[in-house]
């Protein structure tokens, strides 16, 4: 299984790296953040201290949207192409395809959020950011990227057609990161508790955004990304019935 | 190599392949020989672990494809119907990937030979989506090939491509029937014919018959076919062909008449004794070719359930 996953993440990787949507995407991503790095940046002069997590709250709600884009293609592009077919008669077990390609995926976000230390320089060049708590937003947006690629990832599975897998994974998202409004219109405390408790807002801009790791946050992404991928496996191993 | 037995794959209450046995040896090309339909892609998809049987047993290199699929898988070279390609990675990336995959550690030296085999050395870095319908039909074999699996599963491997290419991927089956047990499915019986050391022919999930395709040629000979033209036959040629008999069958064509012979019968002596007495002149009596196609055809007409109106 490590071998077909390593072997499966390499062809990821170099398909990320020479695909037009993924450089869209990058530029895109750093373009967003960029702008409002440096709005941020100008409101802060003279009144508070610079917000060291702006950045990753940036790709927190654009990964909504662009986990999608960029995980669209893993697997129903196979299945349109035909490859599914010897993917799936190649002697290597269902797993290692789907942490191959899952991998893959988290990496080229990594390089991502990487390219994105830049404006943490800037700010490290011109003010004094609290690091522990770049440092604790940077760990909390890399988990819930992984979070919302996986979901991505798993839509993909689900059908042959890309735009479909990328608009359906954006509205289980969508409803993902909308679970923190909906708890706060929840009467019963208990139920609220728990939508919020399931957002992916909640778990990121109340605690790692703000500076905190909780063990409970880092289980919940960690949790989301391993049940998320089983459910893939399963889904991958139905394609054998039908 | 290959040993089949019992074989029965269902969707729902459909049964596609129905209680197929079958074995091949090392080295031997079997041609599966059917019309559209007739259970070929769900049979190699059950013997290469695409999918798992309903009922019945596989097995390939003497491992089970189910109790034991990634062995058995391990042992396959397979080409689907429809060539499955990656169009933005190149030819040499894409072999490689796949040796990879199926446990060859330095593809590097394998990869080149299989390329050059198939005659795509020299396209190694074109990007795949520019290659011909004919070189992507040779890259899918190159991609069947790289591992060096003792078997090869080729599901309609010429379908689609021009006739000159037609011919140079089934001169490579050929080559490789020495090396590899090659299973080749096709609905052209000359194909089959011309590339298989033994043939199976299966029609709605059932092997209807097997053997040498010279064997099956004579056991299921269906006789002559001829195009006769001839003037002064006015309105009643065709009843009057049709009355001879040796002839099984008289089809109208243009400017003339398709004539089909029984089995075994001089046709064309009969049909010149027919136009003297009838006071024709024959213009042309030839025969036609397509005559084996029509073997199969009606092998698989045969075997329509009851009930089925010919066509
Ligand atoms: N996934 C499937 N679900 C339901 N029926 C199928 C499926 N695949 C094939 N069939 C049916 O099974 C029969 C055999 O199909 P197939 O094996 O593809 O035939 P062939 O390759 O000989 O043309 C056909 O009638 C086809 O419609
Ligand atoms: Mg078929």
């Amino acid at each position: 299984m490590m071998m077909a996953t390593w072997i499966v993440f390499r062809r990821e990787i170099v398909q990320y790296f020479t695909s037009p949507i993924a450089y869209l995407i990058a530029a895109a991503v750093l373009l967003l953040t960029g702008v409002v790095f440096n709005q941020d940046l100008a409101m802060s002069i003279g009144t508070k201290p610079a917000n060291p997590a702006i950045v990753p709250q940036v790709f927190s709600f654009t990964m909504v949207f662009f986990a999608p884009l960029l995980t669209m293609r893993l697997f129903a592009e196979e299945k349109r192409e035909g490859t599914f077919e010897l993917l799936m008669t190649a002697p290597a077990p269902e797993s290692g395809i789907v942490f191959g390609k899952f991998f893959g995926a988290w990496s080229f976000y990594s390089v991502l959020l990487a390219l994105s230390f830049v404006y943490q320089f800037i700010l490290l060049s011109i003010s004094s950011p609290d690091l522990g708590h770049t440092l604790s937003a940077y760990i909390g947006i890399w988990l819930y990227g992984g979070a919302t690629l996986a979901v991505g990832m798993l839509f993909s599975a689900l059908t042959e057609n890309q735009v479909i897998a990328a608009f359906i994974s954006m509205i289980a998202l969508m409803l993902l990161w909308l679970g923190d409004q909906a708890g706060r219109l929840i009467a019963n405390i208990d139920a609220a508790r728990i939508v919020r408790g399931l957002s992916l807002q909640g778990r990121f801009n109340s605690s790692f955004a703000a500076g905190l790791i909780r063990a409970e946050d880092v289980a919940f992404f960690a949790g989301m990304i391993t049940v998320v991928l089983y459910v893939t496996i399963r889904v991958i191993e139905s394609y054998r019935w039908r | 190599m290959i040993e089949v037995q019992n074989l029965i794959k269902k969707y729902g209450d459909f049964t596609a392949v129905d209680r197929i046995s079958f074995t091949a040896k090392k080295g031997e090309i079997v041609g599966l020989l059917g019309p559209n339909g007739a259970g070929k892609t769900t049979t190699m998809r059950i013997l290469t672990g695409f999918m798992p049987p309903t009922a019945g047993t596989a097995r390939i290199a003497g491992h089970d494809v189910t109790t034991d699929s990634l062995a058995a898988r391990g042992a396959v070279g397979y080409l689907p119907e429809r060539v499955p390609l990656y169009p933005d990675m190149t030819v040499e990336a894409y072999v490689s990937f796949w040796a990879q995959l199926r446990g060859v550690r330095r593809p590097k030296s394998q990869v080149e030979a299989v390329l050059k085999r198939v005659q795509l050395f020299d396209r190694r870095r074109t990007l795949i989506r520019n290659l011909s319908k004919g070189m992507r039909q040779r890259l899918g074999l190159a991609q069947a090939l790289v591992h060096n699996p003792p078997v090869l599963i080729l599901d309609e491997p010429t379908i689609g491509i021009d006739p000159q290419q037609v011919i140079e991927v089934r001169e490579m089956v050929q080559e490789f029937g020495s090396a590899h047990t090659v299973l080749l499915s096709t609905h052209i019986l000359s194909e089959a014919e011309q590339v298989c050391d033994r043939v199976l022919i299966i029609n709605r999930g059932r092997i209807v018959a097997q053997g040498k395709p010279n064997q099956l040629r004579q056991q299921f000979e269906s006789g002559e076919h001829l195009f006769v033209a001839m003037e002064g036959g006015d309105g009643d040629a065709a009843h009057v062909l049709q009355n001879i008999a040796a002839v099984a069958a008289v089809t109208p064509v243009e400017g003339g008449f398709q004539v089909r012979i029984k089995p075994k019968q001089d046709g064309r002596g009969a049909i010149f004794d027919a136009a003297v007495r009838a006071g024709w002149r024959l213009t042309e009596i030839r025969p036609i070719s397509g005559a084996l196609e029509d073997v199969f055809l009606e092998l698989v007409e045969r075997d329509k359930p009851p009930g089925a109106k010919p066509g």
